[in-house]
């Protein structure tokens, strides 16, 4: 068994840390390429667009028709059409990753040329977690323009703004994690999106499902329940609460699933 | 420059490669050719650093595959079989990805692109998009990118599969030009074409080696046997009297045509009887116009070693 193999350094490869960097630069541009020369990244970005601005006429809609606790940025989050946009993005960011080389067979030629495999899975990652990071950057445009059209006589807690889109952040980087995992485990994308879809579900209902046997549960337990509670994290977070503790959460289930996938790319490197 | 000692490669429970050994010098082309299945892609991934052995040993310019991979990597340039390619990309700028990978940089990087868009002929198609290709352009590219880096060893598997009999020609040609820079180990089921381009020839069926000689001391020291094609005029049949010519194992009368005869014999193959046929004319006074020997070719070879290991069965 020789797992662990892929760790130890030959000698002169000291000098390497610059072309590391660099190979990993090569290929994050190409996968950043790939995201905007197939219509994806624009499907996608049109698909967050309209669901987040149905999302935020929901959120005045509510606002308006009665006096309510929470402000116009804790609303647009917890809209139904929030969540439906934001289950559909991880799949279709994440499906063609891995399995579209493995069914053309370029892993093999990837994997003969100088690269290592976390090089790969990093590029892969970073690249769908930049797509992420600016296809929710126009959903800020609406609350600018709420302020701009009356004149700054609506609220618009930044606190609140800055929780809101850092959760986002959070969880759609631990979801991407999922989504490259599952793409690694298949050669059909369909089956990628499926497996990357139904995991993230999975893990909201998870949440949601603790969070109501929770309220049986002894005082000691109710902390742990809410450490999985996505929607828990949500609100808190859209009060504009930061809390570290589901942001190391989500970091430890993003680095957790980035090196199952790092594992399940070397699997061809292990000595059965 | 590659060595390899008792390589041995498992996929659950099915032995694709069973102990092999051989060396490949430097400045060699060495084929490698076996049925499908028999183990030469597998053998070609562990060399190029792809996949490791389960057990035994691999080095190329003396670095381990496994240990040094990196380094492995650097030094080979391997073309895998069906040239796999971004169908998105375009051709010119998937060699600048590739080339920039593989560690080329800045004017280096454009000078190298271009010259191996030369001579692998697809300066014509770089703004192409690969996917639109045809399949040879598809198979140039690889190849290209294979090549980029100026690797001291070159491994293709099956580099001429489903091209024409002209881009055959002109991939033979490329790899007899590059044989002054490189060192080459190729796969191919023609075995032609191994017969024209290859020092040496390693065939392997079953994860085994079969034979490792030149393509000619191969077809020499062949079991199988080889024709002597005789036209001759006579009043008589005369086939009686040619079998009964030492080595001669079976004559069979092709066509006579107005007092011409012609035969063919299947002789032996460390014999020669073309000067036993002609003493014989020259004594019975028979008019020769053909006297010539077919020599077995590779593709004889191949049965033959295929067919003696399965039971001789045609398609077992």
């Amino acid at each position: 068994m020789c797992l662990w193999n892929w760790r130890r350094r030959t000698p002169g490869q000291g000098h390497l840390d610059n072309e590391t960097m660099r190979v990993f630069w090569t290929l994050l541009k190409k996968e950043l390429r790939a995201f905007f020369v197939s219509p994806v990244a624009y499907i996608v970005l049109a698909l967050v667009m309209v669901l987040g601005g149905v999302s935020f006429k929901a959120a005045l809609s509510v606002l308006e028709s009665a006096p309510s606790e929470g402000s116009i940025v804790t609303w647009t989050f917890h809209a139904q059409w929030f969540w439906l946009s934001y289950f559909f993005v991880f799949p279709l960011l994440t499906m063609r990753l891995f399995a579209e080389e493995k069914k053309l067979g370029t892993l093999e030629t990837l994997f003969t040329a100088p690269v290592r495999a976390w090089q790969v899975v990093g590029a892969k990652f970073t690249a769908a977690m930049v797509l992420y990071a600016v296809i929710w950057l126009p959903s800020l445009g609406n609350f600018w323009l709420l302020d701009w059209i009356t004149g700054g006589k609506v609220e618009i807690p930044v606190g609140a703004l800055r929780g809101s889109y850092l959760i986002l952040f959070a969880m759609g980087v631990f979801n991407l994690a999922m989504g490259c995992f599952a793409s690694s485990l298949t050669s059909n994308q369909i089956v990628a999106a499926v497996i990357s879809f139904t995991m993230s579900v999975l893990h909201f209902l998870l949440g949601v499902f603790a969070l109501v046997v929770g309220r049986r549960l002894p005082e000691s337990m109710v902390e742990a329940v809410h450490y999985v509670a996505s929607v828990e994290h949500i609100r808190l977070f859209t009060q504009g609460l930061i809390d570290t503790r589901p942001l190391i959460y989500y970091a430890s289930l993003t680095l957790l699933f980035l090196t199952l996938t790092h594992q399940v790319v070397e699997f061809r490197r292990w000595k059965l | 420059m590659i060595h390899v000692h008792e390589l041995t490669k498992q996929y659950a429970g099915r032995t694709a490669v069973d102990r092999l050994s051989f060396d490949v010098e430097a400045g060699e082309i060495v084929g490698f050719l076996g049925p499908n299945g028999a183990g030469k892609s597998t053998t070609m991934r562990i060399l190029s650093g792809y996949m490791p052995p389960t057990s035994g040993m691999a080095m190329v310019d003396g670095h381990d595959v496994f240990r040094e991979s990196l380094e492995v990597r650097r030094k080979v340039g391997y073309m895998p079989e069906m040239a796999p390619l971004y169908h998105d990309m375009r051709v010119k700028e998937y060699l600048h990805f590739r080339a920039e990978l593989k560690g080329l940089r800045g004017r280096d990087l454009r000078h190298r692109t271009g010259e191996v868009m030369e001579l692998c002929a697809v300066t014509d198609v770089r703004r192409r998009v690969i996917g639109n290709l045809s399949k040879g352009f598809k198979q140039r590219v690889a190849l290209a990118d294979a090549l980029i880096h100026r690797p001291k060893l070159l491994i293709l598997d099956e580099p001429t599969n489903g091209l024409d009999p002209t881009q055959i020609r002109g991939v033979r040609e490329l790899l007899r030009s590059l044989r002054e820079q490189h060192t080459i180990l190729l796969s191919t089921h023609i075995l032609h074409e191994v017969e024209q381009t290859c020092d040496r020839v390693i065939m392997i069926h079953e994860g085994k080696i079969q034979a490792c000689d030149t393509p000619r001391n191969l077809t020499r020291s062949l079991r199988a046997t080889s024709l002597v094609h005789v036209e001759l005029q006579s009043a008589t049949d005369v086939a009686k009297e040619l079998e009964a010519l030492p080595g001669v194992r079976k004559v069979m009368t092709s066509k006579t045509d107005k007092g011409w005869r012609a035969y063919a014999l299947r002789v032996e193959s460390q014999t020669d009887i073309r000067e036993s046929v002609l003493d014989l004319a020259t004594a019975k006074g028979w008019r020769i116009r053909e006297l010539h020997r077919q020599l077995p070719t590779l593709e004889d070879v191949f049965v033959e070693l295929a067919a003696a290991d399965s039971g001789a069965r045609p398609f077992g």
